[in-house]
């Protein structure tokens, strides 16, 4: 058996006194409260009064509650939408930016502002947008004469408008695809123009799988974003209207801390969050022949 | 294999040892001792620490309670935090061991906290220090507060002020539309009458199709959408056999009529109208005081947010220019009674959380509050009616709110509806929205609620089986 050296188990030692307060804030903050809320998934609590072991109970009634289903489809929904559309957009801006235009780099940074907007200001402006009555949406649409829609007032509008909204915040995914396009290596790109590649040819063939692994990050980062939903349906809507556009992590919280049922969102959230994982994997699986990881 | 390269050795010098040493006393030395919020508190005194879920002008007028308080005597100091979101903090400060000594909060509130013994009863006060409380009389209090503030035959907490919600009426509207704005509607089918004669569809143009000015809708706002039953003379809950009633045929009447409102106006346009004002309410943009809805439900604080921010008269004397009045809520003929109006009341209530760090001098503060002078005063600035059982000469006549008679007339009733006192209740409560936005768009009523009843039968079943698991568990152990 090979012993370390006392120089190497004193660098262990150091180095562990060094990210020890990352150590101390980890447990304290996230393995501590992961594991009491796993714990407390199998009782009755109620955050005022002692836990009282009811087994699988929660997770029984989850099979038997309305509202997990329709919590569990308008997340889905949310997701999907969010996810596919948003790395659409962003990657569409992202390869229109690097072309040579003019002002790119200020349109770059006007893209980027929102992501440093705090999430609940922004909600309370596009609630504003929104508004059908002195939104700017439709005063605009007023002022060539169309007759503007309820955006969050109506079931068949308002999750489209909070997807809709989620498109605002693109630029943390931007930056990342920038970074990505311009780490492509221009050799491809000179062999495709030598064989005269079209355009969407050299997207299709060089680019998009050049920063395929750029395209798998953000979209695993946006779907766990989206997973979480929250502040915008809880500020804008309260989940209506006719619950479309209540979410899990909304159902989650109102269990937890209004209807003193602490025990049954434990379980909610371990729910959330096992199928956020497993969706994640799901995505890494589905998508391991077609990404393409260069050799450092 | 060449050399490693060394470790990298850094050694502390004596004097920069000492200078760390100097500046961590230094800091020690300079650290308050006293947190800043406690800078002006007089020294001597027990320092409470008070949440309260009010700011604004509700804000300024309990904390001028608190100062009369403060300056009342010399042993105990009172300092009020604004606190939003004030239930979901409490339960968590509650269960982090580290409750405030004192909490406002809604009297819907009351049984989780009774019931999970979150709050002390007034019984555990049998003898308070130095006798500096006041005695609490509970039967100073209003029949129906007094429900409000109990659980299981004991007062759980005390009143904060209360409302009873009640129909406020512009009369100017009433007068242009040739209505008599003396004869207020007083039953269901009059309001639909009288709201069907004040609306005003927008022009032409952008606008074209849209309401420009609403009569009455039962969506604007949507914060009670559970009254409706009440005034056709149902109830949500049956305390003795725990059963939900949301599926009686009095329930089934009061939607039916709520959704006749968006089939008259058109359910897409009657939402957007709505919608409109889902962030205006109380501000000068409010439908009622920007005269854009000519009857609203309103609790009695709505007087003094017309003081604030209604359109003031020209002739110079700073008085809102709107002229309005304040009803009880129209019933369905069957029930009407206008010597004893229907109609729901809830209340502010504030409670001491157990394990809080001062409960002895929490209850002398508690007492104050629950006298009826200051209840008085607080109503008087919140525009409410009083909660307790009999007012002071004078406090009607002198009170802003021209409509406080009708509202203290609610609060007094002995039709006075509270409701349901569970702990499922808010969860239920959160079903009624969805279900009357789904009956507003369209659904059928009898099968919306028939779906809300069966999802809040499960929800105090459930609550009734945990809680006798719970007192097994305690007997057991």
């Amino acid at each position: 058996m090979k012993h370390l050296s006392s120089t190497s188990s004193r660098d262990i030692r150091r180095g562990l006194v060094w990210i020890s307060p990352w150590i101390i804030g980890f447990m304290l903050f996230f393995a501590v409260p992961a594991v009491l809320s796993a714990v407390y998934s199998v009782c009755d609590l109620s955050l005022l009064e002692s836990p009282v072991y009811v087994g699988l109970d929660n997770y029984a009634e989850l099979a038997t509650d309305p509202m997990f289903k329709d919590v569990v489809r308008n997340t889905l929904v949310y997701a999907l939408a969010s996810v596919v559309l948003g790395s659409v957009l962003t990657l569409g801006i992202a390869v229109l930016l690097e072309q040579r235009l003019r002002g790119r780099e200020c349109v770059r940074a006007i893209i980027f502002l929102p992501t440093l907007v705090p999430a609940v200001s922004g909600v309370i402006a596009w609630s504003w947008l929104f508004n059908p009555g002195y939104g700017l949406i439709n005063s605009a649409l007023r002022v060539v004469g169309i007759t503007g829609p309820d955006w969050l007032g109506s079931r068949a509008l308002a999750m489209p408008s909070l997807v809709l909204m989620s498109l605002w915040v693109i630029g943390g995914s931007l930056t990342v695809y920038t970074a990505a396009l311009r780490d492509a290596p221009r050799s491809l790109y000179e062999a495709a123009d030598l064989d005269g590649v079209s355009a969407w040819g050299r997207f299709r063939y060089v680019t998009l799988p050049m920063i395929s692994p750029a395209v798998l990050f953000n979209s695993v980062m946006s779907l766990i974003w989206a997973m979480q939903l929250f502040a915008a349906p809880h500020i804008m809507t309260k989940g209506g209207p006719e619950n479309s556009t209540y979410s899990y992590s909304m159902y989650v919280y109102f269990n937890a801390f209004y209807y003193g049922r602490m025990g049954y969102a434990c379980a909610l959230a371990w729910i959330q969050i096992l199928a956020t994982v497993a969706l994640t994997v799901l995505v890494l699986r589905a998508t391991r022949g077609v990404i393409f990881y260069r050799a450092a | 294999m060449g050399h490693e390269p060394p470790t990298p050795t850094h050694t502390l010098t004596r004097r920069a040892a000492l200078a760390a040493l100097g500046g961590a006393g230094l800091s020690v030395a300079l650290w308050p001792r006293t947190p800043r919020r406690e800078a002006g508190v007089p020294s001597g005194r027990v320092v409470l620490h008070y949440w309260e879920k009010w700011t604004g002008t509700e804000g300024d007028a309990i904390q001028s309670v608190v100062d009369q308080f403060n300056q009342s005597q010399d042993t105990i100091w009172v300092q009020r935090t604004p606190v939003s979101d004030i239930a979901a903090k409490t339960m968590t400060a509650i269960g982090g061991g580290d409750p405030p000594d004192l909490v406002g909060l809604y009297s819907y509130h009351v049984p989780l906290f009774a019931q999970t013994r979150a709050a002390m009863s007034m019984d555990e006060f049998a003898s308070t220090p130095g006798g500096m409380a006041s005695p609490l009389d509970p039967d100073g209090y209003a029949p129906s507060i007094r429900q409000l503030l109990s659980f299981d035959g004991k007062q759980w907490a005390g009143v904060n002020t209360c409302y009873a919600l009640g129909l406020y009426y512009n009369r100017q509207l009433f007068r242009d539309a040739g209505l008599d704005p003396d004869r207020p509607p007083l039953t269901t089918a009059e309001l639909d009458s009288i709201a069907d004669r004040l609306v005003v569809p927008a022009g032409s143009g952008g606008g074209a199709g849209r309401i420009e000015r609403a009569g009455f809708l039962p969506n604007l706002p949507t914060w009670w959408p559970y009254v409706w039953p009440i005034m056709f003379g149902g109830a949500l809950y049956d305390a003795p056999t725990n059963r939900a009633l949301i599926d009686q045929p009095a329930s089934i009447a009061a939607y039916s009529w709520v959704s006749g409102y968006p089939a008259r106006l058109g359910p897409a346009r009657s939402a957007e109208f709505g919608n409109r004002y889902g962030r205006n309410f109380h501000s000068p943009d409010d439908p009622f005081i920007s005269g854009k809805v000519a009857m609203i439900v309103q609790g009695p604080w709505l007087a003094n947010f017309i003081n604030l921010h209604a359109k003031r008269k020209h002739d110079g004397s700073g008085e809102p220019d709107l002229d309005y009045a304040a009803v009880p809520m129209p019933v369905h003929e069957s029930v009407l009674d206008p010597q004893h109006p229907l109609g729901l009341l809830e209340a502010d209530v504030i409670m001491i959380p157990r394990g809080c760090p001062h409960p002895e001098e929490s209850y002398v503060f508690f007492c104050y509050l629950q006298r009826r002078d200051v209840q008085e005063r607080l109503a008087y600035l919140h525009g409410k009616s009083s909660p307790m059982r009999d007012c002071s000469p004078g406090f009607m006549q002198t009170h802003p709110n021209r409509s406080v008679r009708v509202f203290d007339q609610v609060v007094k009733s002995k039709r006075a509806i509270v409701l349901p006192q569970t702990r499922a209740w808010q969860a239920i409560a959160d079903l009624t929205n969805g279900a009357f936005d789904s009956i507003w768009h369209g659904s059928d009523v009898q099968q919306t609620l028939s779906v809300v009843q069966a999802r809040a039968q499960t929800l105090l079943d459930k609550s009734a089986q945990l809680r006798a698991r719970r007192l097994r568990s305690a007997g057991g152990a």
